[in-house]
């Protein structure tokens, strides 16, 4: 598809539309939604945002790219003044302070934020089920799962209700669900945006990034949201990306995948077949591809979330109910943080805060806790070697179909499972791209640390040879 | 499986169980969750592959920021405020004092 920003940018400029009307017609279409996207709605904000852009136009003023274009918020992310619930009981009516910085950027450029997204609490699912504002239904099957977490955002992008949202990404929460409703969603390099304002679940893997239905889009507003920030350390300085560099070129690239990915029983028997298709239509059409070998989708797995759950244990330990949040009073105070803890937390954070504990204690934290870290070393070290040898690498993003609405609540594990293929480029850093192409929920793209230019590049190309 | 901590001194010895630890009235270890665990125990690191540190994220020292003092705007204390779940007679009301 074409880029959405470019056109509605060109229907704005020339009058063809008003920027009013546009997002009138989203907020709309959002609030007439069935599929559980919303969390809430910022229709005065957005309203007052368009008619100031279309008084500039009227006298006219230029407008820049991305002035007047609406999107969408996962509803973990700080927009001041806005309610800001993580679809948590703990933070049903908490209130941001403050904005976010990637969001702040995206103000500064004039596009005009509708939604705040329905997404699993605290990111902490991968189906948008673990919510208290209803399961996300899939765009293309509503009997399905919408895939998390960021499950509102891709259906909401999906369904064409947001022209781009931002989601975010700590072990596939962007291109999971970009793959169950078949768009694209970028997790960019760990640093390469920064995460103040976007409320913690495991620092070290959280991302922030966008979810649209064109490559060009993802280009445009992971330019905008770029950039080192002094408010988050591990924020890393990148230079824009032009379309020009991006453009599918001649030069021809070698691309790898992980054998063992497609070699074991997990994978679906479809996913398994179209994604060997399409290894096939690369070799034809002169690429080099390697089979590469990596780690077992269970240790993937299983190192993940060892290390997120002790870091969202941490992190999430500051929600007792004291400064904010939803307080439940008992006799003392240790029973007064236990009771709004345990009443204001859904079933699946407590089991992640709870193993987070597990792991962290003295007597486990060696056998565990510390041996996922050094599996962890291993799994970049391991990326590293790969890009010595090839430029992408391709995979699946599930290995299966997205399942019905509430088989993930009856079978933990197997959720965690299901994400085999997306958490290993998270415990890398590495930027992964899913584009809605090669199997039934996408095909992932990744290249080495700060190289999301060579996935775009590849996406383009993968855009007219699949 | 349960978690503990061992504090050094012998006075201040106690065991904590995930319940405590995690602030979370009977809280338990999950079978879902141990089984990930289960993995971790029995992965066999692979050999001859040189230690990444890609997941050191450490600023380095001259790259640190400078320190400053921003206020805050009055929009953000006013709902610093508002999000303090209980107020009395214009006093933000914590929980309880710490009694132990």
């Amino acid at each position: 598809m074409e880029s959405q920003i470019k056109k509605i940018h060109e229907q704005l400029v020339s009058k063809e539309i008003t920027c009013s009307d546009l997002v009138q017609q989203k907020l709309a279409l959002l609030k007439e939604n069935k599929y559980n996207t919303v969390n809430s709605l910022l229709e005065i904000t957005a309203l007052e945002k368009a008619a100031a852009v279309d008084a500039k136009i009227a006298n006219g003023e230029s407008i820049g790219l991305l002035e007047g274009i609406p999107f969408g918020i996962k509803d973990v992310y700080m927009v001041q003044g806005t309610t800001t619930t993580a679809s948590s009981k703990m933070l049903e009516n908490y209130k941001s302070a403050y904005t976010a910085t990637a969001i702040q950027k995206l103000l500064d450029a004039g596009a005009i934020p509708l939604v705040k997204e329905n997404c699993d609490s605290f990111g902490h699912g991968s189906s948008s089920e673990n919510t208290i504002f209803g399961a996300v239904k899939n765009a293309i099957n509503p009997d399905l799962v919408g895939g998390g977490s960021s499950g509102g955002s891709a259906v909401n992008v999906a369904k064409e209700y947001t022209v781009f949202s931002i989601g975010g990404d700590t072990g596939g929460s962007i291109r999971q669900p970009a793959g169950y409703n078949n768009i694209y969603g970028l997790k960019p390099s760990y640093g390469r945006i920064s995460r103040y304002g976007l409320m913690a679940y495991a620092s070290s893997t959280d991302c922030v990034g966008p979810l649209a239905k064109s490559i060009e889009d993802i280009r445009i507003v992971l330019n905008t949201m770029s950039g080192k920030d002094a408010k988050d350390q591990t924020t890393v300085a990148s230079e824009d990306i032009t379309a020009e560099e991006i453009k599918n070129g001649s030069n021809t690239n070698t691309v790898g995948y992980f054998k063992n990915f497609i070699e074991g029983d997990a994978i679906d028997a479809k996913v398994k077949a179209d994604f060997v298709a399409s290894i096939d239509k690369l070799k034809a059409q002169g690429i080099e591809v390697k089979e590469l070998d990596f780690f077992k989708g269970n240790t993937l797995v299983s190192t993940y979330y060892t290390l997120a759950m002790a870091e969202t244990a941490s992190n999430l330990s500051r929600l007792d109910g004291t400064n904010y949040g939803n307080r439940i009073e008992a006799e003392n105070l240790i029973e007064t943080y236990a009771v709004t803890r345990s009443e204001s937390f859904s079933e699946e954070s407590k089991r992640r805060i709870v193993g987070g504990n597990q792991v962290l204690s003295q007597g486990f934290s060696d056998a565990i806790y510390l041996k996922g870290l050094e599996l962890r070393d291993q799994i970049a070290a391991n990326f590293e070697e790969d890009f010595k040898e090839v430029d992408v690498i391709l995979s699946p993003v599930t290995p299966g179909a997205p399942p019905k609405i509430g088989d993930s609540l009856k079978d933990p594990h197997a959720m965690y499972l299901s994400d085999a293929y997306t958490v290993g480029f998270s415990l890398g850093q590495l930027p992964t791209l899913t584009v809605p192409q090669g199997t039934d929920t996408g095909l992932q793209i990744t290249a080495a640390k700060n190289k999301e230019n060579k996935i775009l590049k590849f996406a383009n190309f993968l855009k007219d040879t699949l | 499986m349960e978690g503990f901590l061992h504090s050094n001194s012998e006075t201040m010895s106690k065991i904590m169980t995930v319940d405590i630890l995690s602030s979370i009235k009977g809280a338990q270890p999950s079978e879902a969750v141990n089984k990930l665990f289960e993995e971790i125990k029995n992965a066999q690191p692979s050999v001859g592959k040189a230690v990444s540190n890609v997941a050191r994220n450490a600023v380095s020292i001259d790259d640190l920021r400078t320190d400053v003092v921003i206020k805050s705007e009055a929009i953000e204390k006013q709902i610093i405020r508002e999000n303090f779940p209980k107020e009395k007679n214009g006093y933000l009301v914590v929980s309880k004092v710490i009694e132990d």
